[in-house]
């Protein structure tokens, strides 16, 4: 059956193989769109981690006129009082300027039983971030007053950095050390991962460093947890007070669920631009394929007359005919696949392979269906033709 | 002649309603598709508002210092731009600003996001904004760091509401209370080394920033020639002048920096060893040819399908003495008269498009048009998709046996 089958489309192999290169093309487009769809799925079946809502994002410039690093602190400790004091403040911290959804990053390295990894979101943060962000504590504790003392600088990892280094075993307690191990830092707690660039990128892997003096020199963010319902005359309150306080330093106010909501957008708009480019496409090429199997069949007339002649049912021509052109995508699929597998074999990008397979399968399953769909009419117009009336023709 | 062939091609057009649809939604897409990206393209690289005198501008935006094991690359500081450029001869003019920077002001309980920009005096003479009122400041205002602004129409809107000439009212911002001296049409986001809702007076930038000797800092730089030809000269010596630049720290070993066309300091990545200009035009050949060759496959495909059609009124025509050559010029032509009709089309379309993304404001002050590059560019994609797509399928027609061709019938 097939080897005939394989034999009627060898004797037309000029024309199957214009219309194999075009499924196989859509194959590629369709491979990436789907690969693209499910990663974004991926990431966003993840929780978030963080509670966004009423948070409100203080930008100011770290370039307060103290030499002294103590007296700087104490500058700014002054400055949290008067935040503080405002009814509306709920918590506040002062960060490192890659907070959550503000596209900037902060990578650093760590080093455990010799070896090192790279790549890791180094988040300078103090004991308020926590209540700020209400992150969810899987292991361990957050930072507190009694991390002063120790010997050994304490951290805190993501769940996603805990289970890519110590796996399954317990990380509280463990030592681990820095870019180039000359210094050891504790693990106090494990955090959920939050996925600080909004709800379609990747999240994590992430390390908390605990701000000391000297972080502020540098650290130019505060985030505020501020009560629900808070609003722009509140807003301009708070400005002022940090404004009147720091007037060496621009001052700027942004809130949490606007920066998330703009950070998804810009993932977002390139997905919905591909999805509307590609469907066009695809539409394109089905009519494209519907038009060129009903026009064979057309011109098949005589040999299915023939074959209804000698006894074939309806059904069963119309089956070969389906059957052709599954052939045929399954040839230029075969193809489509040798080339998509190199992307998880050669790791083009940064993805795990499990997406890739979702794609390609999915890809796959999208090609099939729509040539199924296409080749159903033209098989049922087919199977619809008299012998007599076919044959008389000839 | 093309008379005979444009009939018979609107007959063949008639005869099969349904595959002239299938190529006509094909090519009228993928050109509508192409126009808006053209036109895309088109309004962010070429659109020269506000620098108009594009031509005799160079671009310096980065500063790029390299040690044996690092690097340190990004914006300059005031004095760098200031003092290095100040030793060349060739410029006639200097303009200097700072990145945009963002912050709040609140009007009547309302807030209002803002971006500012700090810039010398001689920005408002090497660039050409559009001032709806009003002027830029001079030197004299900048050195007395007058708190003076130049404010954006959109900004304009927002915070004065829909009035009258606003120069010389004040306007808070960054808690700090300007007179506005211009009001200047606004620049689209996506011009990021002109665009901001204010601009400011460097000489009253919070903290002095400027005054740091230090060579990275958040400025940029924009030199203006005294003539078209003088271009390549202000290019040489600039990059003469980095040569001879001192390294800021012992350990540098390298320093990079400059002054390019609109072009290549727009798409700058950021890095000496990656050309920008390299990557956008290869992501964008790559979507293009891949965007392309599927409706071009699927076109070929139809079009043989429709001259197996026709092959009886083929072999007639052979049988009576027309030659190969004649008949793949028709058909050819045939292609292209369908082209042109989808390529009508696609226009009509992409112009509902445009006007669709500009009314959805989906980037502020972003214009999107068809203008005679983007129609230009358009008409050409017409001729090659039809002519790419008639060639084969004419030379599959020409080939075609008298005998068969007539015995198929």
């Amino acid at each position: 059956m097939f080897k005939h089958l394989f034999k009627l489309i060898w004797n037309k192999k000029k024309q199957n193989f214009l219309l194999i290169t075009e499924m196989l093309v859509s194959f590629l487009v369709l491979f990436a769109v789907f690969t693209l769809m499910m990663f974004y799925y991926e990431n966003y079946k993840k929780p978030m981690g963080l509670d966004y809502n009423n948070v409100w994002v203080v930008n100011y410039e770290s370039n307060a006129d103290i030499k002294n690093a103590d007296s700087l602190k104490l500058y700014y400790e002054a400055l949290r009082q008067n935040i503080k004091s405002l009814p509306q403040v709920k918590e506040i911290s002062y960060t490192s300027g890659n907070i959550p959804f503000s596209q900037q990053t902060n990578q650093g390295a760590f080093t455990f039983r010799g070896k090192r990894t790279n790549g890791i979101n180094n988040f300078t943060v103090e004991d308020g971030y926590n209540d700020v962000l209400k992150l969810t504590l899987l292991e361990g504790r957050w930072f507190n007053k009694t991390d002063i003392a120790g010997k050994n600088k304490p951290i805190i990892i993501d769940a996603d950095l805990k289970a890519a280094t110590f796996g399954n075993e317990s990380a509280v307690g463990k030592l681990i050390g820095n870019d180039d191990d000359k210094e050891k830092m504790r693990v106090v707690g494990v955090i959920q991962t939050i996925k600080k660039d909004g709800d379609y990128s990747k999240a994590g892997p992430g390390m908390y460093y605990r701000a000391d003096t000297g972080s502020y020199r540098w650290m130019n963010r505060i985030l505020v947890r501020v009560a629900p319902g808070s609003d722009a005359a509140f807003e301009g309150k708070l400005y002022k007070t940090i404004a009147n306080y720091n007037k060496n330093s621009s001052v700027e106010i942004e809130h949490l669920n606007n920066k998330l909501r703009s950070t998804n957008y810009f993932a977002l708009i390139p997905m919905i631009i591909l999805g509307i480019v590609s469907s066009f496409l695809v539409i394109n090429v089905a009519l494209g394929l519907f038009g060129v199997l009903w026009y064979n069949i057309n011109k098949r007339r005589g040999e299915i007359g023939l074959r209804r002649a000698i006894g074939a049912t309806g059904g069963s021509v119309s089956a070969q005919l389906v059957t052709e052109a599954m052939l045929l995508a399954t040839l230029a699929l075969i193809v489509g696949v040798f080339f998509a597998v190199q992307f998880p074999l050669l790791n083009v990008f940064d993805l795990a392979t499990n997406i890739y397979i979702e794609g390609i399968l999915l890809s796959a399953l999208f090609i099939y269906l729509l040539v199924f769909i296409c080749s159903l009419y033209p098989g049922k117009q087919a199977a619809a033709i008299y012998p007599a009336v076919a044959l008389h023709e000839e | 002649m093309l008379k005979n062939y444009f009939k018979i091609a609107i007959a063949v057009f008639k005869r099969n309603k349904f595959f002239t649809f299938i190529s006509l939604f094909g090519i009228s897409f993928t050109l509508t598709i192409l126009l808006v990206l053209t036109a895309f393209v088109d309004k962010v690289l070429n659109d020269n508002y506000p620098d108009k005198k594009r031509d005799r501008l160079l671009y310096i935006n980065r500063l790029e210092q390299r040690s044996k094991d690092g690097m340190m690359s990004g914006t300059m500081s005031y004095y760098y731009l200031s003092h290095f450029t100040g030793k060349m001869k060739t410029p006639v003019k200097v303009a200097i600003s700072s990145m945009f920077n963002g912050t709040n002001t609140y009007v009547n309980n309302k807030k209002i996001a803002l971006n500012y920009k700090y810039t010398n005096a001689e920005y408002w003479d090497v660039l050409d904004f559009d001032f709806v009122e009003g002027k830029g400041f001079n030197k004299q205002q900048v050195d007395h760091a007058d708190r003076v602004a130049i404010i954006s129409e959109d900004i304009k809107k927002q915070y004065f509401g829909d009035v009258g000439p606003v120069v010389g009212k004040y306007i808070e911002a960054d808690n700090v209370n300007y007179r506005v001296l211009g009001v200047v049409k606004s620049v689209p986001v996506t011009d990021y080394m002109f665009y901001s809702d204010i601009y400011l007076p460097y000489t009253i930038s919070k903290g002095g920033d400027y005054k740091s000797k230090g060579y990275s800092g958040g400025y940029m730089g924009v030199l203006l020639a005294n003539s078209a030809s003088d271009v390549p000269k202000m290019h040489e010596e600039y990059e003469a002048l980095v040569k001879r630049i001192p390294p800021e720290r012992k350990d540098y070993t390298q320093i990079h920096s400059h002054a390019n066309t609109f072009l290549y300091a727009f798409l700058d990545t950021g890095n000496d060893g990656k050309s920008g200009v390299m990557i956008v035009v290869t992501a964008i050949s790559i979507f293009v040819f891949i965007f392309t060759l599927l409706p071009t496959l699927n076109l070929v495909n139809i079009n043989i399908t429709r001259i197996m059609e026709r092959s009886s009124e083929i072999g007639v025509r052979k049988a009576f003495g027309a030659s190969s050559k004649t008949l793949v010029y028709q058909f050819i032509v045939e292609n292209l008269i369908l082209t042109i009709l989808g390529g009508i089309l696609g226009t009509v379309l992409a112009g509902i498009v445009l006007y669709a993304i500009n009314h959805a404001d989906l980037i502020a002050n972003l214009e999107l048009t068809i203008n005679f590059t983007v129609l230009f560019i358009g008409v050409l994609l017409c001729v090659v998709f039809g002519f790419v797509s008639g060639v084969y399928p004419a030379w599959r027609m020409s080939k075609l046996n008298v005998v068969t061709a007539l015995k198929a019938q």
